[in-house]
């Protein structure tokens, strides 16, 4: 059966980078002044990392 | 709103995962158990995530938004009154009999416990319904999408539609359950930024509270009477109506929520799906309602942003979506649009997996072939998923052509719908509930509701027989007409089973109370018991009430 984590974990990874990746080009939206893509962005790169980490270590016990 | 390339490439590799995880998945597919039921194996932690997630479709997102820029914080009564306590009781009080009776859907739960045509009479509306509600969210996002990007009509519902069938076809219920997971995740994480962003704008909650009238942000302060609050509802209709009869019937019956309860790998983690999900349930409205009541708040205080006007009014419906394009850059656009699109996937993907079920379970094996091997019921849960979309497809057009049938076809919905829980509740906790107690509770019920809609008014619909009494407001005669319809139900049930032979009580074991052997929990740690989870549930409940009191 497929672990779930594994896919969820590399899809916010990835949006994640993306995201952080488009932050320094980008100009903020109208209503904030906020790096919405950067904060966002990193906040993915960690939830998805976290997936892959529980993943890697339920595979290798 | 205006997309840029990147906001298409975080869509496009959405839909690269959903359909890599009903590809991955295929392979797991081998008899017609594993594609309709799931073979019983999904973890906890996804059953309970996909419990949830089968919920919250697009509209819901949209409405709960667009509900808080209406009527404020207390349209989070739908969760702390409505859902939660339900799935409490389900979890702790009726998966015993659901998961224990091994029965494969809802309307087989009936047939075992009282008889053929309850099941039939619950299998065929419930199919019809599943379709049709399938239908209409596909219409209101295609309209939505359309509106707001300027979108194809057509092609939105061609893709979405192919989209859901790709990876439903591929894994099954599987499938459907782990994409719901996803987009779970991918709901919070695209939508609670606005929230964040769009409620420090408004000057924090403390801002909120001081711009908007006291009624916008108090939950209970203002139900005493119904002429005083924006819903029109006062505190018996909305506690017995909503609370009780409307939300138990919803999470404690229908076949698609429960569904991914018995999916479960065990009667234990059957019993903590919905109870688990209770707790990320508990926080959904700091998500979807919060950033309607800020829009609101914006707009009053003449900052920049207001939400499009609608004749008098306001446009509470593109409440979401304006905030969206205020608040988000380029990039986390394309994550919110794509959390908007994966809430309509699970919606939709939650319908398709229940109709083919109760289809092929219920009503091709139970009426039309009853023998056949279990490869021709994988066949036809496979082609039943198929036809699923494709009529999903012609609801939407239909909606979009005729909005009259519509509402019509959903206001019978309502009356079907609304005694159901009175049925379910005698059948698990009285063994002398009978099949004809069963099914002719349902229809007067279901009579019930339809008469109270003809002899009331609210918002110049309904008495359309005579003109007894006028309700406050549309929402406060729909909890009315629940009330009266669940109550019929009750006590017609219980006349007509008295008058009938009981069944016999060999007949009766695993399915009611009393005649059920109840799980151990003997050795198991707190935190997997039903009764414990359900009391720190309850005592956040209560804490979260109070909070906004």
């Amino acid at each position: 059966m497929l672990d779930l984590r594994l896919p969820s974990g590399l899809f916010f990874a990835i949006t994640g980078m993306i995201l952080v990746g488009v932050s320094f080009t980008n100009p903020h939206a109208a209503m904030t002044d906020s790096n919405v893509d950067l904060y966002t962005g990193i906040a993915m790169l960690v939830f998805g990392g976290l997936l892959l980490l529980l993943a890697n270590r339920s595979r290798r016990a | 709103m205006h997309l840029t390339p990147v906001d298409y490439v975080i869509l496009v590799l959405y839909f690269a995962f959903v359909i890599g995880i009903g590809w991955r998945l295929r392979k797991s597919v081998t008899s017609a158990g594993d594609f309709l039921t799931a073979g019983h194996h999904v973890p906890v932690w996804i059953t309970s995530l996909a419990f949830l997630a089968a919920n919250l479709g697009a509209q819901e997102v949209v409405g709960m938004a667009a509900s808080g820029a209406k009527y404020g914080i207390m349209t989070s009564h739908f969760y702390w009154i409505g859902a939660v306590p339900a799935m409490l009781f389900i979890g702790v009080f009726m998966m015993p009999f659901y998961y224990g009776s091994k029965a494969r859907s809802v309307p087989e739960y009936l047939k075992m416990r009282f008889d053929e045509k309850t099941r039939g009479l619950n299998a065929i509306t419930f199919a019809v319904m599943t379709l049709f509600s399938s239908g209409i969210s596909m219409y209101a996002l295609a309209k939505m999408f359309n509106l707001v990007l300027g979108w194809d009509f057509n092609s939105s519902i061609i893709l979405s539609g192919a989209i859901v069938l790709a990876y439903t076809y591929l894994g099954g219920l599987t499938s459907a359950i782990y994409n719901e997971v996803l987009q779970f995740f991918l709901i919070v994480i695209g939508f609670s930024p606005l929230a964040i962003l769009a409620v420090s704008r408004a000057g924090g909650w403390g801002g909120i509270q001081q711009r908007l009238p006291d009624v916008m942000t108090h939950a209970w302060k203002y139900v005493g009477h119904a002429n005083q609050n924006p819903m029109g509802v006062e505190v018996f209709g909305l506690v017995a109506g909503l609370g009780f009869v409307l939300s138990f019937g919803y999470w404690c019956t229908d076949f698609l929520v429960v569904q991914r309860a018995m999916a479960a790998d065990s009667m234990s983690a059957a019993r903590r799906t919905p109870l688990l999900a209770a707790f990320p349930k508990m926080i959904m409205p700091f998500i979807v309602i919060l950033p309607g009541i800020a829009a609101l708040a914006l707009t009053k205080i003449g900052s920049g942003y207001a939400l499009p006007a609608k004749g008098s009014g306001y446009d509470y419906d593109q409440a979401l979506t304006t905030l969206m394009a205020q608040f988000y850059p380029s990039g986390m656009l394309g994550v919110g649009l794509t959390a908007l699109m994966a809430s309509f996937m699970s919606g939709m993907a939650g319908n398709v997996t229940a109709f083919n079920t109760v289809f092929t379970y219920d009503i091709y094996q139970g009426y039309i072939r009853p023998n056949a091997s279990d490869k021709h019921y994988l066949t036809v849960g496979r082609l039943t998923t198929v036809v699923g979309v494709v009529l999903s497809i012609a609801t939407a057009y239909l909606a979009a052509q005729f909005n009259d049938i519509m509402d019509f076809l959903q206001l019978v919905f309502g009356f079907v719908n609304a005694p159901l829980f009175a049925t379910f509740l005698l059948g698990m906790f009285w063994k002398r509930a009978t099949g004809h107690g069963a099914f002719f509770g349902l229809l007067s019920g279901t009579a019930a509701a339809a008469l109270t809609h003809g002899l009331t008014d609210a918002e110049g619909k309904g008495a359309w027989i005579a003109h007894l009494h006028t309700f406050p407001s549309q929402m406060a005669q729909n909890f009315w007409i629940a009330i009266f319809a669940w109550s019929t139900c009750f006590l017609v049930t219980i006349l007509v089973s008295l008058a009938t032979a009981p069944h016999p009580e060999s007949k009766l074991r695993g399915l009611v109370y009393g005649l059920t052997e109840m799980p151990s929990e003997e050795g198991v740690p707190w935190y997997k018991r039903p009764v414990p989870l359900a009391l720190v549930v309850v005592v956040t409940l209560v804490f979260l009430n109070l909070l906004f009191l």
